[in-house]
Parts: C-alpha cells; structure tokens; sequence
C-alpha cells in the first residue's frame, strides 16, 4: 500500500526545487571533500548541471541497452524499480564519488531480486557488452553499498498496476469501449517519465491516471466524466489538486519527446570525470586495489573481491579507458 | 564377546567357554588361568609391558576393549584425590576449568603422555590441597544424603507393602477356614441335599475371596523422589500469567484517495476478467484478488500532496 510505504515517507519530495537543493548539497560535499584532499592538485569538477547531464544519458542507456535488449525479456515493474534505485541513490550520493555505469547495472540486478525476476548473476552479465566478469565482480561488490545507500526501502511502488487498474475500471465503468487500443501512449510516456524526476514528486497512481489520459487525448478520447464523475464520486475539492499533478506529469515527460543524447557534451563530461572522480570507488585504480587488499587481510569472506584485485592487476589499463569497459559510450 | 582372546596363552571363548579375562591396572588383559599360573606369588609383573602388578588388583574384565577398563580404573584413583565439590568452587567457571582438568590427567595417563610430569602433578595436587581432600573424604556430599534418604524412604515403603501382604494373607486364610467350618456345620446338622450345600457354599467363598482381593497400591512415587499419578506435581511446571484479554480492532486503512471498488463491486467486472483456472483454484486464488488489488493500488495515493520533505 503506497500512503503507508517507506516510498511515500522518506523518497518523496515537494518540487523540483527540493530536489534540486538536495542536489546541490551533494555536489557541494564530494568537491569540499575532493578540494581538501588534494588541494592545489585537485582537477576540475563536474557542475550539478553535468551530473545531471550526465544521470539523464545512463538512464537513457539503461532503457534502451538493457531494458529493451535483455533476454529474457524483463517485466517493465523490474526496469522501473530500478529507475527508483538509480535516483534515490544520486540523490545523495555524487556521480563523481560513485560512477553510474557501475552503480546502474548494480540497480538493475538488485531489483530483479526484488521483483522476483529471476536471472543468475551469469545470465545477467550475458546481456552487458564488455568484459563480462569483471562486470559481475563489480556488481557484486556494490549491492551492498547500494541497499545501503537506499536505507534498505527496497520496496517500490510502480504505476504498472495501477494503470491496469485503471483500465479495468474505465471498461466497466465508463462509455469507452476499448481501453486497451490506449496502451502504446501508455507506455511511451511512462518511458519518457522515466527520464525525468517524476517517480520522485507523484504518487504511482497519480502518474498511472496521467499516463492514461494522455493517451486518452492522443486517441481523441475523452475521460473527464470516467474521472470526475464515476472516480471521484462529483467531490470537486480534490479535482483541482489532481488536475494540476496530472497536467505537471504530462509536461515533464513532453520536453524530452524524443531524446537525443549530445555525443560531444558526454565524452567531454566523462572526460573530466575521469580525472576528478573518487579514485577509492574505481576498481581500475591503485587506490581501490591497495583498499580491498587492505580489507582482505585477516578477513576470510571476500573471496570475490580478492578476484578483481587479481583480474585488473592483469588488464592494467590507462585510467582514460575504463569508462568504456561497460560500453555504454554512444 | 565371540572372539575373546587371551593373549597369553591363546584360548578363546570358543575352546573355553568358562574363560574370564582379567586386568589389571597396565589395562593388559589375561585369562583367570594365566593369572593363576603367573601370580601364584601374590606379585609379579606384566606380561606385556612389565609394570609389577598385584595379583589382589585383578578384576575380571567388563568392557571388551581393555584401554576402557584401564581409563575406567585410572579414573577411580584419580577421584579419590580429585574429590573437590562444586561447592567448593566460587564460580562455575572455575569449577568447570578443574574438572577439565582432571579430564586432562586421566587421558594422559590413559594413554601414556607425559606419565611423569602428570603424575608429578597429582603429588602436588595432593600436597597442596592435603586437608581438603581429607575433609570432603569424611564428608559425604549433600547428594549423597539425599539419595540414601531416598534409598531408606523406599526400603520403609517396601516393608510395609510386605507386611501388609502378609497380614492380608493370614485374613483370607482365616476366612476360608471359618467358611469351611461353617460348611461342615451345616453339612453335620441340616437337612438337605449334601451337594447343594456344598455348591452355595464354594459360590460363597469365591465371592469372598473377590471380595477382599483389593487393588494393590500402585506406588506413586519414583526412586528419584518425583510424584506421579497425583496430578498437580510442581515439578517443571510453569505458571502461566494471562495478561488482558486480546481485543480486535479492525486495521485501519489510508486511501488517501477515492474509496476502490470492493468486494461485492466484482459481479460487474467479472465478464472483463478471465476465467480462473482451476489449478489456480485449487491453491486457493481467484482472479478477482488480482483485480481487487490492481483496482485498490490505482485508488491509493490519488490525492497524494508532499506538503512536507
């Protein structure tokens, strides 16, 4: 049930603002923390506006390299779980301190498990282009960062089923004959939500509603008695309120009608990030390996840690390259 | 117990069905014949390992395996100088470190570790802890008490059952005999037909003898001292404490938006939902559940406002 949901307590935010100043702050953090540390030495960092920049191009290429090519095909609830991990988890925490390449595939795999989508960790990296164990050691290792940063609220709601209840309503309550013809606008603008903050300001039902009377209108259709009538039962006072967040939600996914990624504004982004970025969570550098060694002695468990030290002692590359070990590059 | 052996002069059980297998203190065993032959002086040594034994210490072998009997015995001698209670401890820790303790001894000796250094040690022990082991020698442990009251309860109890036996055995024969008298009575001074006053009176006495057989005592009480067959015994049983009484409130639930359709709502969307299988049924779901709740989570939220961060 949403209204009781950790979702509904402690990942939903007022406005646009709100997150933006939360952004801000985390920004604000990782360079006081990166200025301190290296002082004079220290490369240029990435504006909140790149981050951004930045998230907006690996949610991009979450819902086109993984979510449309993974086999076995994945139920949508599992890619929009994972689209709920991959926000809440830059809400706090810098793209310069965690790379999202990494902690995007980690969001993907976490929420199979909690979708009950079942895939090995094998069959999982079977779908990511590159090097396929050094991936799956690298998605190991940061699950637990990874709920941990979530606070453990691994529970998401999705407007998935709300949206098919929606629509068994409208066909026995309403004078629309064919609900399901309103499907396909459905879901595009549902995937374009997914681009924005949406998921992060609007209950799922909310989001649902909008979704289908976007398309409703796209179809020339027309819901207002189904909404005013039959679902609200004529109660006027809350119309107002539910209007305004349907017509919010339709705006946001419209600017990004079709999103074209800048290719030049990314490699330049991810080359500055790979200068500036917390070395300490780069499994490709000195820093990280001496870290992992550091906790392997006199612990017996992290076998699977001690094998990526192993590995990229071997594929001991120029920092400059790692970023497209994943090849998720346009 | 089949292939008993000694291994002196080779006779088995089977060519000597009498053969009794003796040790002593080495844990060596011998058959009761060599020991006869060997120690006739009273002394002699082991066989085997050549420790000097006396003939005294032999005890016929209980445990197939002799090393048992040899721990077995070597236990014993260790006890009698390791005869500390647990009372004599000031926690249960230091107790337990002091029975580990003579568990350590007793397998060293055992099996031949160390013999020296730990035979040293149980001289000092014995120096050391002299008036202790004296005391608990004369003391007879508070279980120990215990367990002959116990021991001395029963034997009382035994008595009485006898006696009472005895005395009931005495009344019956009494009984029959003051019948019988009467019986030749009657048959010296009456008038009737012998065999009739033969037969009531055998029917009589049978009724008697049912009579005064009465139900023994079952005794209701174990040699451990527990009750049985009373009932209410407090031995292990809990008190249970009843806190108030549980009362149901239905669960409150936020909708936060409008009231989803409900149960008695599904006759109408029945012709819109599929037919539920009867696998499906058979573990206990309905199609409408899964309507329901998609109905319910579209409903849920719709009202949402973050007013608050």
């Amino acid at each position: 049930m949403f209204p009781t949901s950790t979702q509904r307590k402690h990942w939903m935010f007022k406005d646009e603002a709100e997150l933006y100043a939360l952004r801000v702050e985390t920004n604000r953090k990782y360079i006081e923390n990166y200025l301190s540390k290296f002082g004079a030495a220290a490369h240029p960092v990435l504006s909140v506006e790149e981050e951004k920049a930045l998230l907006k191009f690996y949610e991009y290429s979450m819902m086109r390299d993984i979510y449309k090519r993974f086999q076995p095909p994945m139920p949508k609830a599992v890619i929009g779980t994972a689209f709920n991990y991959f926000k809440r988890f830059y809400l706090n925490n810098s793209v310069m301190n965690y790379h999202p390449k990494e902690i995007l595939v980690t969001c993907v795999y976490l929420s199979c498990k909690v979708e009950e989508f079942n895939v090995s960790i094998s069959q999982f990296v079977s779908n990511i282009k590159g090097d396929q164990k050094k991936a799956a050691d690298v998605i190991i290792n940061n699950e637990l960062l990874l709920m941990q940063q979530l606070n453990y609220h691994l529970t998401v709601h999705n407007p998935f089923r709300p949206i098919e209840g929606f629509l068994i309503d409208i066909k026995v309550r309403s004078q629309l004959g064919d609900p399901d013809k309103l499907r396909p606008e459905i879901d595009e603008l549902i995937e374009k939500l997914y681009l924005t903050d949406g998921c992060l300001l609007y209950s799922p039902s909310q989001i649902a509603l909008a979704a289908i009377l976007h398309s409703a209108s796209k179809n020339k259709e027309n819901l207002d008695s189904y909404v005013t009538q039959i679902l609200l039962g004529g109660d006027a006072s809350r119309l107002t309120d539910l209007i305004e967040a349907v017509r919010k939600i339709r705006i946001m996914s419209k600017p990004s009608d079709v999103y074209q990624p800048n290719k030049e504004l990314i490699r330049a982004i991810e080359k500055k990030l790979e200068l500036c970025r917390n070395e300490e969570n780069n499994p490709d550098s000195q820093i990280y390996k001496e870290k992992m060694l550091e906790l392997l002695d006199g612990d017996e468990r992290p076998r699977k840690i001690a094998k990526v030290v192993r590995k990229s002692h071997v594929d001991a590359k120029p920092l400059s390259s790692a970023a497209s070990d994943l090849d998720l590059s346009p | 117990m089949e292939d008993q052996v000694c291994p002196r002069c080779r006779t088995t059980k089977y060519r000597n069905p009498s053969l009794k297998l003796m040790v002593n203190v080495c844990g060596h065993s011998l058959c009761e014949s060599c020991v006869d032959l060997l120690f006739l002086k009273g002394s002699g040594s082991c066989p085997e390992c050549g420790v000097p034994l006396r003939r005294s210490n032999f005890r016929v072998q209980l445990f197939e395996d002799p090393v048992i009997e040899k721990e077995v015995d070597i236990r014993k001698r260790v006890l009698r100088d390791y005869n500390k209670k647990e009372e004599d401890f000031s926690s249960l820790e230091e107790y337990n470190d002091y029975l580990e303790e003579i568990e350590e001894i007793i397998y060293n000796l055992t099996n031949g570790l160390n013999t020296v250094e730990t035979n040293k040690r149980i001289d000092q022990y014995k120096k050391e802890n002299k008036d202790v082991i004296m005391k608990n020698k004369m003391k007879i442990s508070k279980t120990d008490i215990e367990l002959e009251e116990l021991l001395e309860i029963e034997k009382q109890m035994d008595e009485m059952r006898k006696l009472d036996q005895v005395r009931e055995e005495v009344e019956s024969k009494k009984k029959k005999m003051k019948i019988k008298e009467a019986m030749i009575d009657e048959l010296m001074f009456s008038q009737g037909d012998a065999k009739d006053i033969v037969n009531t009176f055998n029917t009589n006495l049978e009724e008697e003898l049912k009579k005064s057989e009465k139900i023994p005592d079952r005794s209701t009480q174990f040699s451990t001292g527990i009750k049985f067959g009373k009932g209410t015994s407090d031995f292990m049983s809990t008190r249970l404490e009843e806190g108030p009484l549980f009362v149901y409130s239905p669960p409150e639930i936020q909708i936060e938006g409008p009231v989803p359709p409900c149960w008695s709502d599904m006759a109408s969307y029945a012709p819109h939902v599929r037919i539920t299988s009867v696998d499906e049924r058979a573990g206990g779901y309905d199609v409408t559940l899964g309507v329901l709740r998609a109905l319910q989570e579209a409903c849920f939220g719709l009202y949402f406002k973050n007013t608050t961060s």
